[in-house]
């Protein structure tokens, strides 16, 4: 089946619906998700969404812009970190006015907390002096995100938005560095349906699933960031992937920062509070890269606690709190650790390990969400990308808790426009080729190759390699072996057999070319992160540990070589506007 | 490791049956990572819809040993060791393959309904709310759409009044419109003639199912019942008044 949109936006998480919502009613709109619209990831951010509305105390965006800028370890660009800080009010405001139930201050206003990373000078007339914790965080309880998606969906369904549920894309048709639209398999009948439209935007969120504990949902495997790669564009900064210090050991579920916020402490196994001497001042609540690499030190210096499969946790000691604060204030952590692990918070510490939670790098675009061809700024005719699939970059190195929301809403509405605007101009260009035949004799392929390969087993080796070699603490060794194993991997990969040949919800083939796709993903953080020889944010080179300005204030942009085998690096400088890169210390 | 004996049906929209199988778990397995498990080494066309594995985007409902549940939040070892563990699709929706049903009906309700109004800003001021206000709409809003409650409900087990009744998922969603503080739609007359909020009969079956906690009865369709009472006249609200004693 071919079908006609002005624009299809695949991805109906914050971003992509928040873009959906910012196309004008005369113009047709699609939106492709592989999961209902409101199952999407976003759905499960708990934190908070920042701004500097100073609705509870003086704030600035500068403050907000600063500390952004800091957080990523001076490598995201200024100009666009300072567009989004700036926004962030206005994008707030507008979320309540689309009926999102913020919740409150005393006074009726929207309430703020504090979180991660968040700061402003003590002294308001001098900038330099020291810095104090800011309430900037909007919540709304604890399911800010999942209440900012429903939110959008039913702006969506009021503005007539055309949605395609449970479609898988599996193509995007880029010709002569033209978007002429994607190809997606219907899940329920796998049946191919061509998307042909005027332009295109990505909004398909992270790649959490390349590695074997995380955060992120069943769907994070990256495939608008590898189809856009397989697609021959390049993908920037993907060496910088954000672990969150505190996932359920052995399933990576987030126990939210605000555990830590109500003075959870983090134990080894001699029972010692280990950010004592990783972040003698702020401890326990040092940024999220940070707390990271002390877990996994301890661990490595043999001080973490053996777990029954033989793998090592650390204790997230909540006991002291009491029930009534645990029950209270943090009630999802305990029904987390009594469902999973059997473990009673208010009576025993909860076994923690860090968990791949956040993709800073992803398909490079301007600020007007435009991606980009190359590393000089060219840009791919009707091609867009937003939300967590994208690297504006306003993220750097490391991102601040409760700066994605806000690069959803910002981004995605400043994408909305552009499309907007390009759709005064634009035609349908016709298929230089027929892009049905082509998805189709690639599924045509995967049913039939035959071989002793499983895709289960195939993924488990490649996360829980990444895990250990492309994780928290990197070096060239273990880099240079990982990429060895990869395309090992890849070559195994041929020789998958698909069990399922059926064409109603088959899962078995979906995961299949998820699993294609995070190999591709792997590769591509992979060469990236052996070829930054410095520590930046959550890049830990343990070979080279300092940050190198001199050399490094620089964007990767990684791109497949013609051929497909290898991998080709160029960089592009960051963007500089009144923030000076100065010491990352808390 | 435990050996643990499981009864799986398999199917179409044709017809089905169930399907034993045996497999060994960890402490700590919930039914979804056995049905995983089962997937993975046994039964690689099993149908199955699951996200979050967190009990977060409701995508894993099905019924466990005939009761609605998320499989993702149910553990195996809650069960007795010998017993068998049994799990079928949701009843009230039309089966598209094994666990996974067609939900798109809820999906057109959604769209029904009239969207939220809210009232103009006075020239670009901010809005001030209360709390106590943003509560209610903020519990309705911990819905993640698992439709445990639209399958237990018997109103809309009965096919012939699928069209009359929207159901408690869809009854809380209008109670979120209507209680928010800041929306200026009407939708009384529609709540009580298209979406039938007269069928409903108060057997709070919908709450007991309700993953997240949702008061479905007590904070949302009786408080819309008085309000179509106020304006209209509601029988089965009149009786159950009568019976529970409660006032107003
Ligand atoms: C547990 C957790 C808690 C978090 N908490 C916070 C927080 O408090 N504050 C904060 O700012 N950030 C938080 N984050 C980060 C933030 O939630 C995400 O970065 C953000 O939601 C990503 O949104 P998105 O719109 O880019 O993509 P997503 O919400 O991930 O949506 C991706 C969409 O793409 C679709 N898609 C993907 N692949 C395909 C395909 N092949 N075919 C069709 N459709 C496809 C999916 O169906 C989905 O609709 C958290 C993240 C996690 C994991
Ligand atoms: S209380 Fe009403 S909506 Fe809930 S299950 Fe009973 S009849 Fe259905
Ligand atoms: S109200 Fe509760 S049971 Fe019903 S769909 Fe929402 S979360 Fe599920
Ligand atoms: S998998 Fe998301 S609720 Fe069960």
């Amino acid at each position: 089946m071919i079908h006609k949109f002005d624009v299809v936006i695949v991805g109906a998480g914050g971003a992509g619906l928040r873009a959906a919502v910012e196309i004008p009613k005369e113009y047709s709109c699609a939106v492709i998700s592989k999961v209902f619209p409101t199952r999407s990831h976003t759905g499960t951010a708990q934190g908070g969404v920042c701004a500097a509305l100073s609705n509870e105390e003086d704030d600035s965006w500068l403050n907000h812009a600063f500390d952004t800028v800091k957080g990523s370890d001076y490598l995201g660009d200024q100009d666009a970190i300072e567009i989004m800080c700036q926004d962030a009010p206005r994008a707030i405001i507008e979320l309540e006015h689309m009926g999102m139930p913020f919740s409150r201050t005393p006074e009726g206003k929207i309430a703020q907390r504090k979180f991660g990373g968040h700061t402003k000078p003590e002294n308001p007339n001098d900038p330099n002096s020291k810095r104090i914790p800011v309430k900037r965080a909007c919540y709304s309880a604890d399911r800010t995100g999942h209440v900012m998606l429903q939110t959008l969906y039913e702006t969506c369904i009021k503005n007539q938005v055309n949605f395609f549920s449970e479609y898988f894309l599996t193509d995007l048709i880029i010709e002569d560095n033209t978007c002429k639209g994607v190809t997606a398999l219907d899940i329920a009948t796998s049946d191919i349906h061509v998307f042909h439209a005027k332009c295109v935007m990505f909004a398909t969120g992270g790649y959490g699933r390349v590695y074997r504990i995380t955060s992120n949902a069943h769907v994070g495997t990256g495939d608008g960031c590898a189809l856009a790669y397989q697609a021959g564009l390049p993908l920037e900064d993907m060496e910088f992937y954000q672990f969150h210090p505190t996932g359920l050991w052995r399933l990576g579920i987030l126990v939210s920062e605000a555990a830590r916020g109500e003075g959870g402490i983090l134990r080894n196994n001699k029972n010692e509070p280990i950010m004592e001497v990783y972040a003698p001042i702020v401890k326990d609540l040092a940024p999220r890269d940070m707390v990271s690499r002390a877990i996994i030190s301890e661990i490595r210096a043999g001080r973490g606690i053996l777990g029954s499969d033989g793998t090592y946790y650390i204790n997230l000691d909540l006991t002291h709190l009491g029930k009534e604060v645990i029950d209270e204030k943090i009630p999802e952590i305990t029904g987390f650790a009594r469902t999973y692990l059997g473990v009673e918070p208010t009576k025993e510490s909860v076994p923690i390990q860090p968990t791949a939670h956040y993709a800073m790098g992803g398909i490079p675009t301007n600020y007007d969400t435009e991606v980009l061809a190359d590393h000089k700024g060219n840009t791919v005719k009707g091609f867009y990308a937003a939300g967590e699939c994208a690297c504006v970059s306003v993220h750097g190195a490391n991102r601040l808790g409760t700066n994605s929301l806000l690069d959803l809403v910002v981004f995605g509405r400043r994408g909305g426009k552009k499309i907007a605007e390009f759709l005064k101009t634009a035609d349908y260009t016709d298929f230089d080729s027929d892009p049905k035949e082509r998805a189709n004799s690639t599924l045509a392929r995967l049913l039939n190759q035959a071989g002793n390969e499983k895709t289960s087993a195939i993924r488990r080796e490649l996360q829980e390699n990444m895990m250990e070699k492309c994780g928290i603490f990197r070096n060239e060794a273990d880099l240079k072996q990982m990429k060895s194993i990869i395309k090992q991997l890849k070559q195994k990969y041929n020789n998958i057999t698909v069990q399922d040949k059926g064409k109603v919800f088959n899962t078995d083939l979906l995961e299949t070319i998820e699993l294609a796709n995070l190999l591709d993903i792997a590769e591509a953080i992979n060469d990236s992160a052996l070829n930054r020889t410095e520590s930046r944010g959550a890049h830990d080179r343990e070979d080279f540990p300092a940050r190198d300005d001199k050399n490094w204030m620089k964007h990767t942009f990684i791109r497949k070589s013609s051929d497909g085998e290898e991998t080709k690096i160029a960089y592009k400088k960051v963007v500089k506007t009144r923030f000076e890169p100065m010491e990352r210390k808390y | 490791m435990i050996e643990r004996n499981f009864k799986i049906w398999r199917g179409n929209s044709k017809g089905g049956d169930f399907v034993n199988y045996k497999i060994s778990i960890d402490e700590g397995m919930v039914v979804l990572d056995a049905l995983k498990l089962i997937q993975a080494d046994q039964a690689n066309d099993l149908g199955l819809r699951w996200n979050c594995k967190a009990g977060k985007c409701g995508s894993c409902s099905m019924e466990i040993n005939g009761k609605p549940k998320l499989a993702c939040m149910d553990r195996v070892t809650d069960y007795k060791e010998d017993s068998q563990i049994t799990v079928r699709p949701v009843k009230t929706f039309p089966v598209i393959k094994d666990l996974v049903t067609d939900l798109s009906w809820n999906y057109e309700q959604n769209k029904r309904i009239p969207p939220f109004k809210p009232k103009p800003r006075e020239n670009g001021a901010k809005y001030r709310m209360q709390q106590e206000d943003v509560d209610r709409v903020q519990e309705f809003r911990k819905c993640i759409e698992c439709y445990l409650c639209q399958n237990v409900c018997h109103i809309l087990r009965d096919q012939e009044k699928k069209n009359k009744f929207v159901g408690p998922r869809f009854m809380i969603r209008l109670a979120s419109l209507e209680m928010h503080p800041l929306d200026t739609e009407d939708r009384i007359p529609a709540i009580k003639n298209e979406y039938g909020s007269g069928y409903c009969n108060i057997t709070k079956c919908c709450t007991e199912v309700c993953p997240e906690s949702i008061k479905i009865t007590d904070n949302g369709i009786i408080p819309i019942k008085e309000r179509v009472v106020d304006r209209f006249y509601d029988p089965v609200l009149k009786l159950f008044r009568v019976f529970s004693g409660s006032k107003k």
